[in-house]
Protein backbone atom coordinates (compact mmCIF):
# COMPACT_ATOMS: atom_id res chain seq x y z
CA UNK A 1 0.00 0.00 0.00
CA UNK A 2 1.65 3.19 -0.97
CA UNK A 3 0.87 6.33 1.60
CA UNK A 4 1.42 8.99 -1.50
CA UNK A 5 -1.19 11.34 -1.61
CA UNK A 6 -1.87 11.99 -5.46
CA UNK A 7 -4.04 14.63 -6.91
CA UNK A 8 -5.14 15.02 -10.63
CA UNK A 9 -3.05 17.43 -10.86
CA UNK A 10 0.20 15.55 -10.43
CA UNK A 11 -0.92 12.38 -13.26
CA UNK A 12 -0.33 12.65 -16.94
CA UNK A 13 -0.93 10.53 -19.84
CA UNK A 14 1.60 7.76 -20.00
CA UNK A 15 2.44 7.58 -16.17
CA UNK A 16 2.77 4.10 -14.90
CA UNK A 17 0.98 2.49 -12.24
CA UNK A 18 3.27 -0.29 -9.95
CA UNK A 19 4.64 -2.78 -11.20
CA UNK A 20 3.07 -4.76 -8.10
CA UNK A 21 4.71 -8.61 -7.44
CA UNK A 22 1.96 -11.31 -6.48
CA UNK A 23 1.63 -14.70 -5.87
CA UNK A 24 -1.57 -16.56 -5.01
CA UNK A 25 -1.88 -19.04 -3.05
CA UNK A 26 -3.99 -22.63 -2.90
CA UNK A 27 -5.06 -21.24 0.53
CA UNK A 28 -5.97 -17.72 -0.43
CA UNK A 29 -8.36 -19.48 -3.19
CA UNK A 30 -9.80 -21.95 -0.69
CA UNK A 31 -10.88 -18.85 1.36
CA UNK A 32 -12.32 -16.82 -1.40
CA UNK A 33 -14.63 -19.50 -2.74
CA UNK A 34 -16.45 -19.51 0.89
CA UNK A 35 -16.97 -15.80 1.05
CA UNK A 36 -19.92 -16.09 -0.23
CA UNK A 37 -20.88 -19.81 1.34
CA UNK A 38 -20.47 -21.94 4.31
CA UNK A 39 -20.11 -25.08 1.68
CA UNK A 40 -18.00 -25.24 -1.35
CA UNK A 41 -17.22 -28.93 -2.96
CA UNK A 42 -14.29 -29.64 -4.91
CA UNK A 43 -13.84 -27.44 -8.29
CA UNK A 44 -11.50 -26.24 -10.91
CA UNK A 45 -10.26 -23.60 -8.63
CA UNK A 46 -9.40 -26.08 -5.83
CA UNK A 47 -9.01 -29.69 -6.68
CA UNK A 48 -5.91 -30.78 -8.88
CA UNK A 49 -8.54 -33.84 -9.18
CA UNK A 50 -11.35 -31.81 -10.74
CA UNK A 51 -9.04 -29.25 -12.63
CA UNK A 52 -7.91 -32.47 -14.63
CA UNK A 53 -10.65 -33.84 -15.45
CA UNK A 54 -11.66 -30.58 -17.26
CA UNK A 55 -8.91 -30.69 -19.30
CA UNK A 56 -6.75 -27.55 -16.89
CA UNK A 57 -3.07 -29.15 -15.80
CA UNK A 58 -3.79 -27.51 -12.70
CA UNK A 59 -6.03 -25.83 -10.69
CA UNK A 60 -6.66 -22.21 -11.28
CA UNK A 61 -8.05 -18.70 -9.87
CA UNK A 62 -11.44 -17.77 -10.31
CA UNK A 63 -12.34 -14.79 -12.56
CA UNK A 64 -13.97 -13.01 -9.50
CA UNK A 65 -10.62 -13.29 -7.52
CA UNK A 66 -8.71 -12.18 -10.64
CA UNK A 67 -10.67 -8.99 -11.16
CA UNK A 68 -9.95 -8.03 -7.22
CA UNK A 69 -6.74 -8.63 -7.44
CA UNK A 70 -6.13 -6.64 -10.17
CA UNK A 71 -8.42 -3.82 -8.86
CA UNK A 72 -5.75 -3.82 -6.17
CA UNK A 73 -3.09 -2.01 -8.59
CA UNK A 74 -5.61 1.19 -7.92
CA UNK A 75 -6.35 0.40 -4.66
CA UNK A 76 -3.24 0.10 -3.24
CA UNK A 77 -1.64 3.35 -5.66
CA UNK A 78 -2.51 6.16 -3.55
CA UNK A 79 -5.40 6.66 -0.36
CA UNK A 80 -6.74 9.79 -2.33
CA UNK A 81 -7.96 7.43 -5.40
CA UNK A 82 -10.94 5.97 -5.70
CA UNK A 83 -11.75 2.95 -8.09
CA UNK A 84 -15.01 3.69 -10.06
CA UNK A 85 -15.19 0.91 -12.82
CA UNK A 86 -13.16 -1.77 -13.93
CA UNK A 87 -13.56 -3.75 -16.88
CA UNK A 88 -11.51 -6.91 -17.49
CA UNK A 89 -10.94 -9.64 -20.26
CA UNK A 90 -9.55 -12.62 -19.05
CA UNK A 91 -7.09 -13.78 -21.72
CA UNK A 92 -5.26 -16.70 -20.09
CA UNK A 93 -5.68 -19.38 -17.11
CA UNK A 94 -4.00 -17.85 -13.84
CA UNK A 95 -2.17 -20.11 -12.14
CA UNK A 96 -1.62 -20.93 -7.86
CA UNK A 97 1.59 -20.16 -6.14
CA UNK A 98 3.62 -18.21 -9.74
CA UNK A 99 4.44 -15.19 -9.68
CA UNK A 100 2.49 -12.41 -11.33
CA UNK A 101 2.95 -9.52 -11.94
CA UNK A 102 -0.19 -6.37 -11.83
CA UNK A 103 0.97 -3.46 -14.40
CA UNK A 104 -1.12 -0.22 -14.96
CA UNK A 105 -0.55 2.77 -17.32
CA UNK A 106 -2.61 6.58 -17.51
CA UNK A 107 -4.36 6.86 -20.82
CA UNK A 108 -6.33 9.52 -20.46
CA UNK A 109 -7.79 12.45 -18.15
CA UNK A 110 -10.15 14.65 -18.23
CA UNK A 111 -12.88 16.29 -16.03
CA UNK A 112 -16.65 14.52 -16.45
CA UNK A 113 -19.48 16.45 -15.03
CA UNK A 114 -17.44 18.28 -12.31
CA UNK A 115 -15.61 15.01 -11.23
CA UNK A 116 -11.60 15.18 -12.64
CA UNK A 117 -10.74 11.38 -13.71
CA UNK A 118 -8.38 9.32 -15.20
CA UNK A 119 -8.45 6.22 -17.41
CA UNK A 120 -5.82 3.52 -17.13
CA UNK A 121 -4.68 -0.08 -18.56
CA UNK A 122 -4.42 -2.52 -16.37
CA UNK A 123 -2.74 -5.71 -16.54
CA UNK A 124 -2.24 -9.28 -15.01
CA UNK A 125 0.89 -10.61 -15.87
CA UNK A 126 2.86 -14.02 -15.87
CA UNK A 127 6.50 -14.70 -15.24
CA UNK A 128 7.18 -14.48 -18.84
CA UNK A 129 5.10 -10.96 -19.03
CA UNK A 130 2.38 -12.71 -21.01
CA UNK A 131 -0.95 -10.86 -20.17
CA UNK A 132 -3.38 -12.96 -18.29
CA UNK A 133 -5.62 -10.56 -17.75
CA UNK A 134 -6.14 -7.08 -19.43
CA UNK A 135 -8.25 -4.03 -18.41
CA UNK A 136 -9.84 -0.56 -18.19
CA UNK A 137 -9.70 1.07 -15.26
CA UNK A 138 -11.95 4.59 -14.57
CA UNK A 139 -10.42 5.97 -11.22
CA UNK A 140 -11.57 9.12 -9.51
CA UNK A 141 -8.41 11.65 -8.18
CA UNK A 142 -9.52 14.63 -6.34
CA UNK A 143 -7.96 17.58 -7.25
CA UNK A 144 -5.54 19.75 -5.24
CA UNK A 145 -7.54 21.65 -2.80
CA UNK A 146 -10.82 20.52 -4.27
CA UNK B 1 -17.27 -8.39 -36.98
CA UNK B 2 -20.11 -8.02 -34.58
CA UNK B 3 -23.86 -8.57 -35.46
CA UNK B 4 -27.12 -9.95 -33.84
CA UNK B 5 -27.35 -13.26 -35.75
CA UNK B 6 -31.07 -14.23 -36.47
CA UNK B 7 -30.35 -17.67 -37.23
CA UNK B 8 -28.74 -17.99 -33.13
CA UNK B 9 -31.29 -19.91 -31.24
CA UNK B 10 -31.98 -19.10 -27.44
CA UNK B 11 -34.81 -18.31 -25.35
CA UNK B 12 -34.99 -14.61 -26.88
CA UNK B 13 -38.03 -13.63 -23.95
CA UNK B 14 -35.41 -13.69 -21.22
CA UNK B 15 -33.92 -10.75 -22.80
CA UNK B 16 -33.78 -7.83 -20.14
CA UNK B 17 -36.08 -9.54 -17.81
CA UNK B 18 -35.23 -8.77 -14.52
CA UNK B 19 -34.45 -11.78 -12.58
CA UNK B 20 -34.47 -11.73 -8.44
CA UNK B 21 -30.96 -13.23 -7.81
CA UNK B 22 -32.09 -12.83 -3.26
CA UNK B 23 -30.22 -11.22 -1.05
CA UNK B 24 -26.86 -11.01 0.86
CA UNK B 25 -26.54 -9.97 4.80
CA UNK B 26 -23.15 -8.33 4.06
CA UNK B 27 -21.05 -9.26 7.62
CA UNK B 28 -17.63 -7.64 8.91
CA UNK B 29 -16.22 -11.34 8.56
CA UNK B 30 -17.15 -11.43 5.00
CA UNK B 31 -15.41 -8.44 4.23
CA UNK B 32 -12.49 -9.00 5.92
CA UNK B 33 -12.26 -12.73 4.53
CA UNK B 34 -12.54 -10.90 1.19
CA UNK B 35 -9.72 -8.77 1.64
CA UNK B 36 -7.19 -10.91 3.30
CA UNK B 37 -7.93 -14.12 0.44
CA UNK B 38 -7.30 -11.23 -2.11
CA UNK B 39 -4.31 -10.44 -0.48
CA UNK B 40 -5.62 -6.87 -0.23
CA UNK B 41 -3.06 -4.63 1.72
CA UNK B 42 -4.76 -1.26 1.89
CA UNK B 43 -6.22 -0.75 6.03
CA UNK B 44 -9.62 0.23 5.24
CA UNK B 45 -10.83 -3.05 4.34
CA UNK B 46 -9.33 -5.04 7.37
CA UNK B 47 -8.42 -2.69 10.15
CA UNK B 48 -11.31 -1.38 12.09
CA UNK B 49 -9.06 1.29 13.63
CA UNK B 50 -7.92 2.49 10.18
CA UNK B 51 -11.86 1.81 9.21
CA UNK B 52 -12.80 4.27 12.03
CA UNK B 53 -9.90 6.83 11.41
CA UNK B 54 -11.52 7.17 7.24
CA UNK B 55 -13.50 9.13 6.18
CA UNK B 56 -16.08 6.41 5.86
CA UNK B 57 -16.01 5.95 9.85
CA UNK B 58 -15.81 1.85 9.70
CA UNK B 59 -14.05 -0.83 7.71
CA UNK B 60 -15.95 -0.91 3.94
CA UNK B 61 -15.73 -3.56 1.31
CA UNK B 62 -12.99 -3.47 -1.49
CA UNK B 63 -14.29 -2.29 -4.82
CA UNK B 64 -15.39 -5.68 -6.31
CA UNK B 65 -16.68 -7.47 -3.34
CA UNK B 66 -20.19 -7.56 -4.76
CA UNK B 67 -18.62 -9.78 -7.62
CA UNK B 68 -18.15 -12.91 -5.32
CA UNK B 69 -22.06 -12.95 -5.20
CA UNK B 70 -22.66 -12.96 -8.89
CA UNK B 71 -23.39 -17.08 -9.36
CA UNK B 72 -24.22 -18.12 -13.00
CA UNK B 73 -25.34 -21.31 -11.65
CA UNK B 74 -28.73 -19.54 -10.32
CA UNK B 75 -29.51 -17.98 -13.83
CA UNK B 76 -32.51 -19.68 -16.11
CA UNK B 77 -31.11 -21.72 -18.71
CA UNK B 78 -30.85 -19.52 -21.96
CA UNK B 79 -30.77 -22.50 -24.22
CA UNK B 80 -28.45 -21.68 -26.49
CA UNK B 81 -28.04 -24.02 -29.52
CA UNK B 82 -24.13 -23.11 -30.49
CA UNK B 83 -21.01 -24.55 -29.96
CA UNK B 84 -19.47 -27.11 -27.31
CA UNK B 85 -16.98 -25.09 -25.37
CA UNK B 86 -18.19 -22.31 -23.25
CA UNK B 87 -15.67 -19.87 -21.54
CA UNK B 88 -15.79 -16.79 -18.77
CA UNK B 89 -14.76 -13.92 -21.45
CA UNK B 90 -14.94 -11.33 -18.97
CA UNK B 91 -16.00 -8.95 -16.54
CA UNK B 92 -16.67 -5.38 -15.56
CA UNK B 93 -18.04 -3.93 -12.17
CA UNK B 94 -18.73 -0.11 -11.77
CA UNK B 95 -19.11 0.70 -8.26
CA UNK B 96 -21.94 3.39 -7.01
CA UNK B 97 -21.24 3.91 -3.73
CA UNK B 98 -19.56 1.93 -0.51
CA UNK B 99 -20.74 -1.28 0.76
CA UNK B 100 -20.29 -1.87 4.64
CA UNK B 101 -21.02 -4.26 7.45
CA UNK B 102 -24.46 -4.97 8.03
CA UNK B 103 -25.57 -3.60 5.20
CA UNK B 104 -28.51 -5.90 3.46
CA UNK B 105 -28.00 -6.23 -0.50
CA UNK B 106 -30.25 -7.43 -3.21
CA UNK B 107 -29.64 -8.88 -6.67
CA UNK B 108 -30.87 -9.15 -9.78
CA UNK B 109 -29.94 -9.80 -13.09
CA UNK B 110 -31.20 -10.02 -16.66
CA UNK B 111 -30.13 -11.08 -19.76
CA UNK B 112 -28.63 -8.26 -21.35
CA UNK B 113 -27.47 -9.23 -24.78
CA UNK B 114 -26.86 -12.28 -26.95
CA UNK B 115 -24.47 -11.53 -30.27
CA UNK B 116 -22.23 -13.14 -32.26
CA UNK B 117 -18.62 -12.42 -33.56
CA UNK B 118 -16.59 -13.76 -36.16
CA UNK B 119 -12.49 -14.00 -35.74
CA UNK B 120 -9.92 -16.07 -37.20
CA UNK B 121 -10.81 -18.84 -35.06
CA UNK B 122 -14.45 -19.21 -36.53
CA UNK B 123 -17.67 -17.93 -35.43
CA UNK B 124 -17.92 -17.22 -31.52
CA UNK B 125 -21.57 -16.17 -29.45
CA UNK B 126 -21.28 -14.02 -26.28
CA UNK B 127 -23.84 -14.11 -23.72
CA UNK B 128 -23.64 -10.97 -21.84
CA UNK B 129 -25.35 -10.60 -18.33
CA UNK B 130 -25.96 -7.34 -15.98
CA UNK B 131 -26.21 -7.76 -12.73
CA UNK B 132 -27.10 -5.06 -10.22
CA UNK B 133 -26.87 -4.84 -6.45
CA UNK B 134 -29.03 -2.48 -4.59
CA UNK B 135 -28.83 -1.48 -0.43
CA UNK B 136 -31.59 -1.24 1.99
CA UNK B 137 -31.78 2.28 1.20
CA UNK B 138 -32.64 1.52 -2.50
CA UNK B 139 -29.34 2.69 -3.79
CA UNK B 140 -27.75 0.91 -6.70
CA UNK B 141 -24.08 0.48 -5.07
CA UNK B 142 -22.62 -1.77 -7.83
CA UNK B 143 -23.17 -3.39 -11.53
CA UNK B 144 -21.78 -6.23 -12.96
CA UNK B 145 -21.61 -7.48 -16.42
CA UNK B 146 -20.18 -10.33 -17.11
CA UNK B 147 -19.51 -12.27 -20.79
CA UNK B 148 -19.53 -15.71 -21.30
CA UNK B 149 -18.43 -16.64 -25.03
CA UNK B 150 -19.09 -20.48 -26.73
CA UNK B 151 -17.39 -21.80 -29.67
CA UNK B 152 -17.00 -24.74 -31.61
CA UNK B 153 -13.70 -26.52 -30.37
CA UNK B 154 -12.46 -27.47 -34.15
CA UNK B 155 -13.88 -24.92 -35.98
CA UNK B 156 -13.68 -25.24 -39.93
Amino acid sequence: MNDTELYYEDLDLGDEIGPVPRVVTGEQVLEFVTVSRDEVGPSRFTSAEVAKSEGLPNPIVPGAMNIAIVSQLITGWSPTVTLRKLDCVFRGLVPHNKPLTLKGLVTDKDIVDGTPRLECDVTLENEEGTPLVIGKATVIVPMRGG
Amino acid sequence: MTNEDPDLKYDRSLLGAEQDMGSIEVTHEMIVRFARSTGEANPIYLDDEAGKQSKYGSIIAPPTFCNTFVNGGTRPDIGLKFGDVSLFAGQSIETLAVVRPKDSLHASTKLKEVYAKTGRSGKMVFVVWETSFTNQDGGTVALVEESFVSRKRNPR
